[in-house]
């Protein structure tokens, strides 16, 4: 068979995403369609910048999601003879072709690119998602009530803020730090936290109502403790919530520097917002100062909060890339765009074409965060 | 203006129409809008919110921004079209021939650099001075805005200097090019009473000294009465009426001029007998402006098939010069009918004493330093010594300027703070030192509060009807969400807004329903004592009637009492039965409203009474004009708190009011004041408003 060349190979990958433009042009349609109503999210498609934004996330969304109709092999089949082969090289002795060549090990690097998605798509926002839950509870009632408690967190915020985060990671996942249980520990804290909050949102909404109160307390409680003893002790007794020691250290790792960040800017918001005059009505009817921070605060500032989200995730997934640059990845044999990066250098003056195309994804991917980001932030201030 | 006049007018605006072009399309904002401004004449452009005065004078100034445009009819200064000026001429003109000072003094200097420097800028970019004679120039001027110690002045940065003198320097920094043409947008709407006096009375007199010509923007009609020689209305976009002070205020010719003068509390309205009237609806939407005439749908004049079937042009009334209107009927109406909705209502009877505070004192304490309390500690004197009672069914105006403790007051009253001494009782209970989170559910839902800022008392993230719901759930009302549901749309029924409202955002409602809505919560658990912290300033002319009203009739409805903070004395007369005035965390008097405003005054009293612009040409004001800012509460002056400003000082002897605080004195009938002056001075006290001639 004859190698593919560049417009053969485009081609072919277009192809092979197919599934992706289909939900790709379903979703824009839709929303297009509905946008008046959707809020937010509707908004997003008056501007241009910020549809480029989400199409282009929703691209590596759907790719994370379809990665097994896409990838045309397994992120580790290795085929004999491809080891290094450039892009469009034909398979030997099989049909079909490596589109973006084969790696060291003679894998198909277009495959890996794409399961790789996987693993940036899921780690990443979680990781995110834990750190705003972190910085919420803390920055909130920093932020609201201020004086020694305000002093305290933000000293410790600083603290964790001032620590060089390299240096941090590599500690966190020595095998004798690793020893003494203390990624297991912070695992144990950071995880509590969006148990934390959400008993505390339907607590301080629902108190005087029990009827619905106990329903809501229970499945947070339910829920949160089951996937709690999975994730931070390995000891789910239905075997459904695990983590990888390895992928729990940087996990744990990533929200730990996070958090800090996001304490700050939840702290400020809140105060800011706590001169209002309707925290001064609710409190004047006698709220609480929970249900204050939960339900008059945090909606109005999620603003801003919603933009460094996406722009969060954007740091996170570059924050994962350079770990597994460093070779702090998830698992050696990964498709994690990071690790990718890193094995491909090794030989990159020779064979460009491993280390590049995870390089594109991962720009593309962080490309795409900032300019929803933008976008959000644009149409959320037109409001 | 016709051709041939021998002089030639500084501001032509002729047909001037301006659009905004958004997403949503072309947003007219002034269309077809005429005047013109001789020299040395002052002309006032008044109208409610979003009727296009601030877009007119931008218009002026060629300053529309990115997607403002003028789409039609021409802007002439001294003859010459600005409209077709290049950028650098324009540039050359603004500034030093037409000047602006806009509402906000701090937003127009720059906070980084010395208040000196900003000035000197004036004369040396637009006339190439040198720096000493423009520092010399710079000096004068700060002299000419009756500042002391100029010098001073110069070398501080704006935020050292009080917002009056802030305001006075925007106005040095815009006279020091001896400009032809002042605009002056909202100049004193940020400054309290008395400091707005002053303003007010310094433009006027640098007008007439330097034969400045002005345009002068205001939503206060008594202000434009006070400074201009002629004024035009605005409504929705156009000028509906324009003319000299003396044929709009007393001869108008168009029905919205005549529902805006009868929707202010003017001295003679009274809310028994001659409640205000409110101009029913709303404005319209830019891009939801009726066919003909825009004031059409809320006019009780109007007529099908006349009012709606042109673009109504500005018409000339016959027999007054320069007075055009745009009202098809004018010639028609009757425009001395007495107004067809009022409505008596009897005076309601007052009940036993519900609110009772006794020397309450509230002092803050303000370390200087962030670690601990170390010898920094400053005390700020929030309130001292504050005694009065509130009976049921009563108003209470609090009257103050800005600093005065009445915003502190109120807190300690809600429970947002507690006192430092003395004793607050409401209904027999001692609440001073209960902050609101121990307070019980029947405590907390007996005092409420209404707030100042409509755009600011609901949270912009929940749907209305679920903020009120809340409130009934916090106040134990009601069994389950349905009933509380029915409660919550009795409660909109009972501030007049439709029960579709329940579901919409607050964004979604003007300022005034935003403000029902606060009404609706603040009375949502039956209260014994409504604080209203100035509900309706924020608020437009008309709607601040509307507003007002409402407040009244629930009020007379539920025998509520009502504590009513205020800065405004023609809205105090006109609603309350008793007044208290502060200053400086000193009730300084107190007595009923008749008391309050019929001599004797405190020496302050008198000064606010003064201080307020009211827009009837038959009333004959005295002019007293206090010096200098209200002192800050962490440094009050010793002895009488007003001691620093009080113009009858002299006529006390051995300088007692500067080391002594003056005791309560009380005159008949409960009348109350903190003042040395002997009763002979007092008793020989002038009204402060009279009328000329019995209307």
């Amino acid at each position: 068979m004859e190698r593919l060349n560049w417009f053969e190979i485009t081609a072919q990958m277009a192809g092979h995403f197919l599934p992706v433009w289909i939900a790709l042009a379903l979703i824009f349609a839709v929303s297009l369609l509905l946008k008046d109503r959707l809020g937010l999210y509707g908004k997003l498609f008056n501007s241009s910048v910020g549809m480029i934004g989400l199409g282009l996330v929703l691209f590596w969304v759907l790719t994370a999601l379809f990665a097994d109709m896409i990838a045309p092999y397994e992120a580790l089949d290795q085929f004999s003879g491809m080891k290094n082969k450039k892009p469009g090289w034909p398979i030997r002795g099989e049909e079909g072709h490596f589109l973006l060549g084969g790696d060291r090990l003679a894998r198909d690097v277009f495959s890996r690119v794409v399961y790789g998605s996987r693993t940036v798509m899921s780690i990443a926002p979680a990781a995110t998602l834990f750190a705003f839950m972190v910085g919420v509870t803390l920055g909130l009632p920093a932020g609201y009530f201020g004086g020694m408690l305000d002093t305290v967190l933000s000293f410790l915020a600083n603290l964790v803020l001032a620590f060089p985060v390299i240096l941090l990671f590599f500690l966190l996942v020595t095998p004798e730090i690793r020893e003494t249980g203390i990624p297991v520990y912070i695992a144990a804290v950071l995880f509590a936290f969006p148990i934390i909050f959400f008993a505390v949102l339907f607590h301080s909404r629902y108190a005087q109502q029990p009827e619905k109160l106990y329903p809501y307390l229970g499945v947070t409680l339910v829920l949160g403790l089951w996937a709690y003893s999975g994730l931070a002790f390995n000891a789910d007794p239905f075997g459904v919530f695990s983590m990888d020691p390895n992928l729990l250290n940087i996990f744990v790792s990533v929200v730990f520097v996070n958090s800090p960040t996001v304490f700050r800017i939840v702290r400020g918001l809140a105060m800011d917002i706590h001169t209002r005059d309707y925290v001064a009505a609710a409190q004047t009817r006698g709220e609480r100062p929970w249900y204050i921070m939960l339900w008059e605060i945090l909606p109005n500032a999620r603003g801003p909060l919603l933009v460094d989200f996406c722009l969060r995730i954007g740091y996170t997934t570059i924050l994962l890339g350079t770990l597994g640059f460093f070779g702090l990845g998830v698992s050696p044999e990964s498709p994690d765009w990071g690790m990718t990066i890193n094995e491909g250098r090794k030989l990159l003056s020779l064979y460009p074409h491993p280390a590049l195309p995870p390089a594109f994804a991962l720009m593309s991917l962080v490309l795409g965060l900032n300019l929803l980001a933008d976008g959000l932030r644009e149409q959320s201030l037109k409001d | 203006m016709q051709q041939g006049d021998k002089e030639q007018a500084i501001l032509e605006i002729d047909k001037l129409s301006i659009s905004f072009f958004t997403q949503a399309g072309e947003i007219p904002a002034v269309m077809d809008f005429s005047c013109s401004v001789m020299p040395g004449e002052s002309m006032g452009l008044v109208g409610e919110s979003g009727c296009g005065k601030s877009t007119v004078a931008l218009g002026i100034m060629q300053d529309l921004g990115t997607n403002g445009r003028i789409v039609g009819g021409s802007v002439k200064y001294k003859g010459r079209d600005l409209g077709a000026m290049s950028e650098l001429e324009l540039r050359k003109l603004r500034g030093s021939e037409i000047a602006m000072i806009y509402q906000e003094p701090m937003a127009s200097l720059n906070p980084a650099m010395h208040i000196g420097r900003q000035l000197m800028e004036v004369p040396m970019i637009h006339e190439g001075a040198s720096v000493a004679e423009a520092e010399q120039r710079a000096l004068d001027m700060i002299d000419a805005v009756r500042l002391p110690d100029g010098r001073r002045i110069m070398k501080s940065y704006p935020h050292q200097i009080s917002g009056g003198q802030q305001q006075r320097i925007v106005i040095a920094m815009a006279l020091l090019s001896n400009p032809q043409l002042l605009l002056l947008d909202e100049p004193t709407t940020a400054l309290d009473v008395t400091v707005e006096a002053g303003v007010v009375e310094l433009v006027k007199d640098l007008g007439r000294d330097f034969g400045t010509s002005m345009v002068f923007i205001s939503h206060n009609l008594g202000l434009i009465l006070e400074t201009c020689d002629r004024v035009t209305v605005m409504y929705s976009g156009e000028a509906v009426e324009t003319g000299g002070i003396g044929d709009v205020f007393d001869r108008m010719r168009h029905p919205y001029t005549q529902g805006l003068f009868r929707s202010i509390p003017l001295p003679g309205t009274d809310k028994n007998t001659r409640p205000l009237m409110t101009i029913p609806g709303q404005l319209p939407l830019p891009h939801e402006r009726p066919k003909g005439c825009n004031f059409g749908p809320r006019c009780e004049h109007f007529a099908e098939g006349v009012c709606n079937t042109r673009e109504i042009p500005m018409l000339d009334v016959d027999g007054h010069a320069l007075h055009r209107s745009r009202c098809e009927r004018f010639d028609e109406l009757d425009w001395h009918a007495a107004p067809s909705r009022s409505a008596e209502t009897a005076k309601v009877p007052v009940g036993v004493p519900v609110l009772r505070i006794s020397e309450l004192r509230k002092h803050y304490h303000v370390s200087a330093s962030s670690f601990g309390t170390g010898s920094n500690v400053r005390t700020v004197k929030a309130n001292e010594s504050i005694s009065f009672e509130a009976r049921e069914a009563e108003t209470v105006a609090i009257v103050g300027e800005s600093g005065c403790g009445k915003s502190t007051l109120a807190k300690v009253l809600l429970g947002l703070e507690t006192a430092s001494a003395g004793k607050v009782e409401l209904d027999g209970l001692e609440i001073q030192s209960l902050p609101v989170a121990e307070r019980d559910a029947k405590t907390v839902s007996s005092i409420q509060m209404v707030f100042q800022n409509p755009f600011d008392t609901l949270n912009p993230s929940h749907a209305v009807g679920n903020q009120i719901i809340r409130t009934l759930e916090k106040f134990g009302i009601g069994a389950n969400d349905s009933e509380r549901r029915e409660q919550m749309l009795e409660l909109l029924d009972m501030v007049k807004l439709p029960r579709a409202f329940a579901k919409r955002m607050p964004r979604q409602l003007s300022g005034g329903q935003k403000q029902r809505i606060g009404v609706a919560r603040a009375f949502a658990g039956r209260p014994r004592v409504v604080v209203a912290d100035e509900p309706v300033s924020a608020l437009d002319v008309s709607v601040q009637a509307a507003v007002t009203e409402l407040l009244m009739g629930i009020q007379r409805e539920s025998r509520t009492t009502m504590l009513f903070i205020s800065h405004d004395l023609s809205v105090v007369r006109y609603i309350a039965d008793r007044v208290v005035v502060m200053y400086l965390g000193y009730i300084v008097e107190q007595g009923t409203t008749d008391q309050i405003f019929a001599p004797p005054y405190h020496p302050y009293t008198e000064a606010l009474l003064s201080a307020i612009p009211i827009a009837d040409t038959s009333v004959k004001k005295k002019r007293i004009v206090l010096q200098g800012d209200i002192p800050s509460a962490m440094n009050p002056p010793s002895g009488c708190p007003f001691q620093t400003r009080c113009r009858f000082k002299p006529q006390v002897s051995d300088g007692l009011c500067e080391y002594v605080v003056p005791p309560l004195r009380a005159f008949k009938d409960g009348h109350q004041m903190m003042c040395h002056l002997d009763e002979s001075v007092l008793n020989a006290m002038e009204p402060v408003i009279s009328f000329a001639e019995e209307a």
